[in-house]
This record gives structure tokens, sequence and C-alpha cells, in this order.
């Protein structure tokens, strides 16, 4: 196998091709209680988190917004209040089964009318060039097989001046808090996984897969690679969240 | 947003007040029309002690708090805390606009209102007691608390008012407001003598000197 064809998943290397379908299985398997479980691993912040993605995305009425990796639509719905009628959000996510649940889930909560559900690959975005005023992706751009390809995708379809917005998991930049961290999400996280839903595997690919994922700076060269402008990022919970922001010129 | 704040402690702390006031608002339906009226504008407050930038935006569906916001701002304001807490307390808002050390810019009607709005929220409290408790259990718990409340608010008017009394007439450590607004006006009015006879002085050497040459 060269090294050209291969990936990570989690800390295994794994063929290019398999990555997808090996991402699908862990979502499939965990997609009934993604919001449960969410929850319970970041003791709720991850609201929090979001809610200053959707802050710093600067999104008003009348934009159009697309929303990667969407999973259970907890932005798709907020965007979908502030865009109003005359604003157009997708939730786009690879996972069908994910797709399902944030598409039950919105419409059960009312969100209808000026919200999409569209099953797609973020490296293959099946959406005219110039089309967005703002992407999103929120702990998803780590499950890509190809990052740099992705990026390229949603800077195509970003119009000039459009903003992509990057909520990842990171590396925190204190020891001790990273040493706590590490016990936590080797430890805790796959117990977690295995007495809510039977599935230890998913969460050790999850610690696995963060760790995997390349730290605040490297993706910030990475975006800026891509051909995105005024790279940014913020830290948040000491660096175990990084909100990375960039703009298409 | 200020830099030096942790954006998840910040953020955390706004999503929790906005919680608390949207509840309050859900409790006050005359106060959550009127902010409909105000859905387009976006107040940017800027504490500078201690330093925090909070944005708000009113809609039919309540508050929106924000601790950065990428767009227009109706209203600008910026000052110290206190300065913020009187305005919101203020009776009279436009008179502690003029008057106060806050800084504005923008559209000062529109805060005006959104001020006026906030001051006389008055949330019906007894309903979710009532809906939670049932009607009679539940009037009894607001009748109390409500009763506990004005008594709490008479005490600390009292309280506040032999305070004022003890520390002007009794220990007199401080003059009372009126001989200091007195006191303050006399050295204003010195002040302003002082500045006339100084110029009448230099006008004076000025036509000396023309007589001398």
């Amino acid at each position: 196998m060269s090294e050209k064809d291969t990936t990570n998943f989690g800390y295994k290397e794994v063929e290019k091709e398999a990555k997808a379908g090996m991402v699908a299985d862990v979502f499939h398997s965990v997609a009934s209680r993604y919001d449960l479980m969410n929850d319970l691993m970041s003791g709720g912040i991850h609201r929090i988190w979001k809610r200053f993605t959707i802050e710093l995305s600067g999104v008003r009425k009348g934009n159009a917004v697309l929303d990667i990796a969407g999973g259970t639509g907890d932005l798709a719905a907020r965007f979908a209040d502030i865009v109003g009628p005359e604003g157009r959000v997708v939730l786009a996510d690879i996972n069908d089964s994910m797709l399902q649940v944030g598409r039950d889930k919105l419409l059960d909560q009312g969100h209808l009318g000026n919200l999409e559900f569209v099953q797609a690959d973020a490296q293959h975005l099946p959406f005219p060039d110039d089309s967005f005023d703002c992407v999103t992706i929120a702990f998803g751009l780590r499950n890509v097989t190809d990052k740099d390809i992705a990026l390229r995708s949603m800077l195509r379809v970003l119009k000039p001046g459009g903003r992509l917005l990057v909520l990842e998991f990171s590396k925190p930049g204190n020891d001790l808090l990273s040493k706590a961290y590490d016990a936590y999400s080797f430890k805790v996280l796959p117990l977690m996984g295995k007495l809510v839903t039977n599935d230890s595997d998913s969460y050790q690919y999850l610690a696995e897969s963060i760790r995997m994922h390349p730290d605040q700076e490297t993706l910030k060269d990475m975006m800026e690679d891509a051909g995105f402008t005024r790279c940014e990022y913020h830290n948040m919970t000491g660096g175990v969240v990084a909100l990375h922001k960039g703009l298409k010129a | 947003m200020v830099d030096n704040i942790n954006p998840t402690v910040h953020t955390a702390a706004l999503a929790a007040l906005e919680a608390g006031l949207n509840q309050a608002l859900t409790l006050a339906p005359q106060s959550a029309a009127e902010l409909a009226e105000l859905a387009e504008c976006v107040f940017a407050l800027h504490c500078t002690s201690p330093t925090l930038d909070v944005y708000l935006q009113p809609s039919a569906k309540g508050i929106r708090l924000m601790g950065y916001h990428d767009g227009a701002v109706t209203t600008s304001v910026r000052g110290e805390a206190s300065d913020f807490t009187e305005l919101a307390t203020s009776k009279d808002p436009t008179a502690t606009l003029i008057n106060g050390r806050l800084e504005l810019q923008g559209d000062s009607a529109a805060l005006i209102e959104l001020q006026k709005i906030l001051a006389k929220l008055n949330p019906d409290w007894e309903a979710p007691l009532v809906s939670t408790l049932g009607d009679v259990a539940g009037h009894q718990l607001a009748q109390m608390l409500r009763s506990s409340f004005s008594w709490g608010k008479q005490a600390s008017d009292s309280l506040g008012r032999q305070l004022d009394e003890y520390i002007h007439e009794e220990a007199r450590l401080s003059p009372p407001r009126l001989e200091l607004e007195d006191f303050y006006r006399d050295v204003q009015q010195l002040g302003q003598r002082v500045e006339r006879l100084q110029s009448r002085t230099d006008r004076l050497r000025k036509r000396l000197r023309a007589l001398q040459q």
C-alpha cells in the first residue's frame, strides 16, 4: 500500500477509499443517541461552543448558510431562525442516519420553509460556485478523508466575502489540562459510550481522531493554503476546542 | 468581543443572562410585544470597567445577547458599569444620557425606547407558580413572596434613609447634598469671577503698555 493511498482512521492507517465507510459505520451506530452523548461528554458545554460559532458567523436576515456535517442540526436550527423566511439554510451530512435524525428533530421543532437537507460529501459539495454567505462545519472536519480537498470545496461554494467557520476539537495549551483531558478521553469516554450507546469503539475512535486532527496553527495554515484570507482562530475551554474563521476574498 | 475574556465563560454568562431575560419576557407579554418594534436594532454596550462588550438585539421572540457582532449597530454606548446601572434604573433616561458620563453614538431614541421597555418590565411571577402548584397553593405562595419582597423593599428604603441621616446629621461624616451643591456652585462662580478678573487685568495691562509706548 503506497503512502499516498492511505489516511488515518483514529490511530489506524487505512486506505483512503475505506475511511468514509468506516466513519459512516461510527455515526450509524451513535446517531440515535448523538445529542444525549454530546451533552454527557461535554457537560453541555458544546452548546456554548456552538453559540459562539453562531455569534462569530455574522449571519443575518436573508443570508444563505451551509452547515456541513450538520448532524442533528443544532447550528442549522439557530441559523434558520436568524436568516428568516427570506434566507436559506442547507443542512448537509454525508451520513444518512445522522441526516434523518437531524431532519426529524428540526421538523418536529417546527423549522420549515427555509431549511433544506442534503446528503453530501464535504470534499465534493454538490452546489454551484459562490452560493453561500457562510459555511460552517462543527466537529466534522476531522472525519473528512482529505481535508485540503474539502477546504477548497468549501471555498468554491462561498460567495466572495463569505465566511468559513470550522469548530473542531484541538490541542489544549496547558500541560496539566492536556493530561486530564487525555485521561478523560481514553478512560471515561469509551466507558460512557459503552453504557449509553453500547458502543465503546466509536468513542475510542472519537478520542483517537481528535489526537490525529491538526492543531490550531496547522489548521490555520491549511485554510490559508486552500485560499482563505484573514484566517484566525479562537481557543475555547483552554484549547480543547478551537473555532477557526476564514474569508473568501 | 474583548480579547482578554475567555470566550467560553463570556458566552456562557451571556447565554444564562439571555435565558433569564427571555424567561421574564414570557411572563410579561406587553413588554415582549413592544420589543418586537425594535426588531431591526442592534445595541452595542461597551463597558470600560470591567472591560466587557455586549451586543443586544431585541426581536419578537425575545432578546438576543451576543459577545461579538459583525455588522451595523443602531446605537453604541460606552462607559463604566456604574454608568450603565444608572441608566438602567433611571426614571428619566434622556436626562441621564445627557447629564451622565456615558458616551453615545448613533440613534439615542431607540436606546431610550429600549430602556423604558426594560425599566417597566413587570413579569407576572404568579403565573408559573399557579401552573406548577395549582390555583390555591400557587396563589398563596405568590402572596407570601410578594409581601416578603414588599417588606424587604420597605426595610431597605428605611435603612437607606436612616443611614443617610446618620452620616449627614449625626456623625457629620459628609455634608448634606444641598450644601455640597451650593459649595460647588460657589466654587464655580468664584472660578468664573477669577477668569473675568484675569482677562480684565490683562486688558488693562495691555492698554498701559500701549500708553507707555
